[in-house]
C-alpha cells in the first residue's frame, strides 16, 4: 500500500498545467486517480490522447523535462500506430463549454458526424469538420475542440470537449458589390447584422442596396440554422424593392414581399416567394402593351434552382463546366387574382484549358421561356417583369443563371420594340420606343482568355479575351407562337465580336472591351466601340 | 389638323374600370365619357382594366400612340375638345348658367359621390367596383388607403364628421332640386341637345340609382325628383342597352364577375315580390295534396280488389264445395 501522501508528490506543482497523459504521473498502485483528474482542467490542444492507452505504466518521471520527453515520445508512437493502421477509438462523451447565450441543442446539431467515428483518424477529421461547421454558424468568435480521454471503466474512449466563445459584439456591418444576373447590373449593398439575438443561432440582417440601373432594395432578412428539427436551415426574408425602368420600358416597379427559403444544399435550392407589385408610369408615355399591364399584382411562386459547379473559379474559369437550372411556377393561391406564369430558364458553361499562357475557352448556351398559365393562356400576355431582356453592362463570363448579357448590346437594349405615346410638345424624345423583352430567349458565348507576356499583368491577374456571342429575343404570347418559327428566330439573331483586357479586382472584375456588333435590328440600342463592364461574384 | 387624319385611320379605345350593376362600366369617373363618346355618335370600343382602382390617369381613350389620359389637360373631354376629336359643347363655352350648373356638378355632387361611395354607405359597393378582381389583402389595403385619402380630401375628422356629412347631403339635394328645375320636362339639360353637362349629371345620375345601396341617403334624396330618373332611364336605354345588342365588339381584358340585375321596377316594388312566392307554395301545397288523395284511391281501389277476388274465390270454393255436397 503506499502512502496517501505519496500521492500529492507525484502531482506536478502548478495543476493546472496537468497533461493528459497522467498515467505517467502516477504510482503502479493508483491508476485511477489521474486519470479523473484529468478530465476537468484539461486545456491543451487536440494533440493526441495518450490517456486512452493505459499502456504499460512508466517509471515515475523526475523533472519536468523528462515528463516532456516521456510524452514527446508517447506522441510520436501514437503517429507511428496511426500511419500504420487505424487506431480504434470511439466517441463517449461531447461536452460543451463557453455558451451562455445559445442553446445547447444548436450547437449538438453540428457534433452529430462525432457520433459514428470509429478509429483516431477519422476523429480527427470529424473534429475539424465540427470546428468549420460552428464557425459557419457564424455566431462565435472562436471554436476549440479538445480531445480527451474517456472514463476509465471504458476503454478505447474519448471524450470530446468544445470551447467556444460567443461573438463579444453581436452587431457586423460590412458593405459589398454584387450582381444580379436578372437585372442585367451590379449593385452596391451595405448591411448590418446582428447575431444569436435568441440563442437559436439566428442571425438578423437588414440591408440597402442600390443598383446602377436605379433600382433601390431594402430588406431584413432571418437565418435559422436549425428550426424545429429540420435538415437545412431557414431562411425568411422581407423586403421593399423599387425598379425604374422607366428610360426603357416607361415603367416603375414597387414590389413589397416575403421569400422564404424552404430547401437548401449544396445542388438544390427551393424557395417560395409572395409579393405585393405594383406597376405605374409616371411619365406616362408609355407604349399600349406596357399600358395594359399597369397595376398591382399579387406574386405568389415557388422557385427551384438546380445548380452543378465544376469550373475553378467563376471570376476566371480555366477549366470545368456548370450548368444552371431555374424553373419557376407562379400563381398558386387558390383563385385566380394572382400572376400565373411558369419560367424555366438553363445556363451551361464548359471551359477548355488550352495549356499555354494559362489559356482557355469557355463556351456558354443560355436559353429561357415564360409563358401564362389559366384559361385562354395562349391568348393572354405574359407578365412584363418576368420576360426576358438581353443587355446590361456585366459580362456574360460572369452572369449564370439564364440569358442576360450579351457584351456590346446596353441594358434591355434588343428585342420587341413598341412605340411610345405620342406626345404633341417639342420635347418628345426621338427614339420614342418601349422595349418589351421577349418569351422566348437564346444567348451563346465563346471567349478565349489568356495571360498577358508581361509579368506585372500576370502578377496583378489582368489578363486579356477574345469573344463572340450571339442572342435573340421572341414573343410568343398573345397568339404570337403561330406565327413563331426557328429558322426565322436564327436569321435575326443578333451577334457581336470583340477583345479586351479583364482587371479582376478584389470586389468585382473589370472588363475594358472593344465591342463590334456584326448584326443588329433598327431599334437595338448597341453600338461598336470600347465598352466598360463591372461584375461583382 | 393632321393628327386627326392620323388618328381616323385607327380606332378608339376607351379604357374604363371594370363593368358591374348593370351599367357598362360603374366607376363613377369612367361612366361620364362612355355616356359622352355614345351621345356625340362617337365609335370607340371598349377595354377594361381591373387591376389599377387607384390610378388617375383612368379613364383613358387611345388610338395608336395617341393617348387622352384623365389627369392631363382638365379630363379627357377636355382634352378630346381641345384636340378637336370630339365636342358637343362648342355653343355652351359662353352660357353662364351652363358653366355653373357645370362647376355645380363638378363640385358638389361629385363630392357628395365620393363621400357616399367610400365613407357614407358600408363601403360594399366601391369594393365591387374597384377591388372586386383584386387579391383580397391588396384590395383591403388599397380600400382602407382610399377611405383615408377621401376623408382627408373632403375635410372631415372626428370632431365635425357629423357636421361635414349634412352640409354634404346638403349640398347635393339643392344641387338637385337646381337640375331639376332646370330639366323640366326636356330630352336634355340646355337646348334640348346634348352636352357633355348632361354627360356628367346621367353618369353621375345612374350610378347613384344602381351601384349604390338602397339604404344610401344620397339615393334616397334623388328618388324624389321623378323627371331625373324619367330622363335617367329614358337615356339609359337608348344609349346604352339598345346600343350593346348592335354595337361594335366588347373586349374585357379580364373576366367579368356576375352583374347583379336591378331595373327600374324594382325602386319600390317590394310588396310586388311577395305574393308571386305566395302564389307558387299554394301550387305546390295544391299539388302535394292531389297526389296524396290519388295515392290514397289508388290504394283503397287495391285494397278492395284483392279483399274481394279474395272473397270471391272462397266463394267460389264454396260453391264447389256446395256443389260436391248436393252431389253427395
Amino acid at each position: 500500500m503506499s502512502n496517501p501522501d505519496s500521492v500529492p508528490d507525484l502531482t506536478p506543482p502548478d495543476s493546472e498545467r496537468q497533461k493528459p497523459f497522467d498515467t505517467s504521473e502516477i504510482d503502479e498502485e493508483e491508476d485511477n486517480g489521474g486519470d479523473e483528474n484529468d478530465v476537468e482542467d484539461d486545456d491543451e490542444d487536440e494533440g493526441g490522447n495518450d490517456g486512452v492507452f493505459r499502456g504499460p505504466n512508466r517509471p515515475k518521471p523526475q523533472s519536468r523535462e523528462a515528463r516532456f520527453r516521456s510524452e514527446k515520445l508517447k506522441m510520436e508512437s501514437l503517429l507511428q500506430r496511426m500511419k500504420t493502421g487505424p487506431v480504434s477509438v470511439r466517441v463517449h462523451d461531447v461536452i460543451i463549454k463557453g455558451n451562455t447565450k445559445t442553446k445547447d441543442h444548436i450547437i449538438e446539431a453540428e457534433t452529430e458526424v462525432l457520433n459514428n467515428v470509429g478509429s483516431m483518424q477519422e476523429l480527427l477529421k470529424a473534429s475539424q469538420i465540427v470546428n468549420l461547421r460552428l464557425q459557419a454558424l457564424e455566431i462565435f468568435d472562436s471554436v476549440k475542440i479538445t480531445l480527451d480521454s474517456g472514463p476509465p471503466e471504458l476503454p478505447g474512449t474519448a471524450n470530446v470537449i468544445i470551447e467556444v466563445v460567443e461573438t463579444a459584439n453581436p452587431l457586423s456591418g460590412q458593405i459589398g458589390a454584387f450582381t444580379k444576373a436578372e437585372a442585367g447590373s451590379s449593385t452596391v449593398e451595405g448591411s448590418l447584422k446582428y447575431k444569436n439575438l435568441f440563442g437559436y443561432g439566428d442571425l438578423w440582417d437588414g440591408s440597402l442596396a442600390y443598383g446602377y440601373d436605379h433600382s433601390t432594395e431594402l430588406s431584413a432578412g432571418l437565418y435559422l440554422p436549425r428550426f424545429e428539427g429540420l435538415v437545412t436551415p431557414v431562411t425568411a426574408r422581407a423586403y421593399l424593392l423599387s425598379q425604374d425602368w422607366l428610360k426603357f420600358t416607361s415603367y416603375k416597379e414597387r414590389s413589397m414581399g416575403l421569400s422564404l427559403g424552404l430547401f437548401s444544399s449544396e445542388h438544390h435550392d427551393v424557395a417560395y416567394n409572395i409579393a405585393w407589385r405594383t406597376l405605374t408610369d409616371p411619365s406616362q408615355v408609355a407604349s399600349r402593351s406596357v399600358r395594359r399591364q399597369l397595376g398591382h399584382n399579387l406574386l405568389s411562386s415557388l422557385k427551384y434552382t438546380f445548380k452543378v459547379d465544376r469550373r475553378n473559379s467563376t471570376m476566371r474559369p480555366t477549366r470545368g463546366y456548370a450548368f444552371f437550372s431555374t424553373t419557376q411556377l407562379g400563381g398558386l393561391v387558390p383563385n385566380n387574382r394572382s400572376l400565373r406564369f411558369l419560367r424555366q430558364e438553363f445556363d451551361i458553361r464548359y471551359v477548355v484549358p488550352l495549356g499555354f499562357y494559362r489559356a482557355a475557352l469557355n463556351f456558354g448556351v443560355s436559353g429561357g421561356v415564360v409563358f401564362p398559365w389559366g384559361n385562354g393562356f395562349s391568348s393572354k400576355p405574359s407578365s412584363l417583369p418576368e420576360r426576358f431582356f438581353l443587355g446590361g453592362n456585366i459580362s456574360p463570363v460572369c452572369a449564370l443563371g439564364g440569358p442576360t448579357a450579351l457584351w456590346g448590346f446596353k441594358t434591355r437594349g434588343l428585342g420587341p420594340t413598341e412605340p411610345r405615346r405620342q406626345v404633341n410638345d417639342g420635347t418628345a424624345d426621338p427614339s420614342g420606343v418601349d422595349y418589351l423583352g421577349g418569351d422566348l430567349a437564346f444567348t451563346a458565348l465563346a471567349d478565349l482568355s489568356f495571360d498577358l507576356p508581361f509579368r506585372w499583368f500576370r502578377e496583378k491577374g489582368i489578363h486579356a479575351h477574345v469573344f463572340a456571342c450571339a442572342g435573340n429575343v421572341a414573343k410568343l404570347t398573345e397568339n404570337e407562337y403561330r406565327n413563331f418559327s426557328v429558322q426565322k428566330f436564327v436569321e435575326s439573331l443578333r451577334s457581336s465580336v470583340g477583345v479586351g483586357l479583364v482587371v479582376p479586382t478584389s470586389f468585382f472584375r473589370m472588363e475594358l472591351n472593344y465591342c463590334y456588333i456584326v448584326k443588329k435590328f433598327d431599334h437595338d440600342r448597341a453600338k461598336t466601340g470600347v465598352r466598360l463592364t463591372f461584375s461583382a461574384s | 389638323m393632321e393628327q386627326a387624319g392620323e388618328r381616323e385611320s385607327e380606332e378608339f379605345t376607351l379604357v374604363a374600370r371594370k363593368p358591374y350593376f348593370d351599367l357598362p362600366t360603374a366607376c363613377p369617373a369612367c361612366l361620364p365619357l362612355f355616356i359622352y363618346l355614345k351621345l356625340a355618335h362617337f365609335p370607340f370600343r371598349l377595354s377594361f382594366n381591373s387591376i389599377f382602382p387607384d390610378s388617375d390617369q383612368i379613364p383613358y381613350v387611345e388610338s395608336g400612340t395617341y393617348v387622352a389620359y384623365n389627369n392631363e389637360n382638365g379630363g379627357v373631354i377636355e382634352r378630346l375638345k381641345q384636340d378637336g376629336i370630339v365636342d358637343l359643347d362648342s355653343e355652351f363655352h359662353s352660357v353662364p348658367d351652363w358653366v355653373a350648373m357645370k362647376a355645380m356638378i363638378s363640385s358638389w355632387l361629385a363630392d357628395a359621390m365620393m363621400y357616399e361611395l367610400w365613407v357614407g354607405s358600408d363601403g360594399k359597393s366601391a369594393c365591387k367596383i374597384y377591388y372586386s378582381d383584386l387579391s383580397w389583402p391588396i384590395g383591403k389595403v388599397l380600400f382602407l388607403k382610399q377611405v383615408y385619402s377621401v376623408k382627408q380630401r373632403l375635410g372631415i375628422t372626428k370632431g365635425n364628421a357629423e357636421q361635414r356629412e349634412d352640409e354634404i347631403y346638403k349640398r347635393a339635394k339643392i344641387a338637385y332640386g337646381a337640375l331639376s328645375t332646370r330639366l323640366g320636362d326636356q330630352n336634355f339639360l340646355f337646348d334640348d341637345r346634348p352636352s357633355s353637362l348632361d354627360a356628367t349629371f346621367l353618369g353621375h345620375v345612374l350610378v347613384t340609382l344602381h351601384a349604390l345601396p338602397e339604404t344610401s341617403v344620397l339615393r334616397s334624396k334623388l328618388l324624389g325628383h321623378n323627371n331625373i330618373i324619367r330622363y335617367a332611364e329614358k337615356l339609359k336605354m337608348e344609349l346604352i342597352e339598345s346600343s350593346s345588342s348592335s354595337s361594335g365588339p366588347q373586349i374585357h381584358s379580364v373576366p367579368s364577375s356576375s352583374t347583379p340585375k336591378r331595373g327600374p321596377s324594382n325602386w319600390s316594388s317590394k310588396p310586388k315580390s311577395k305574393p308571386k312566392r305566395e302564389k307558387t307554395e299554394e301550387e305546390k301545397k295544391f299539388k302535394r295534396r292531389a297526389k296524396y288523395f290519388l295515392a290514397a284511391q289508388l290504394l283503397a281501389v287495391l285494397l278492395f280488389l284483392s279483399v274481394m277476388g279474395g272473397s270471391d274465390a272462397d266463394d267460389m270454393e264454396l260453391d264447389d264445395e256446395d256443389e260436391g255436397l248436393v252431389y253427395g
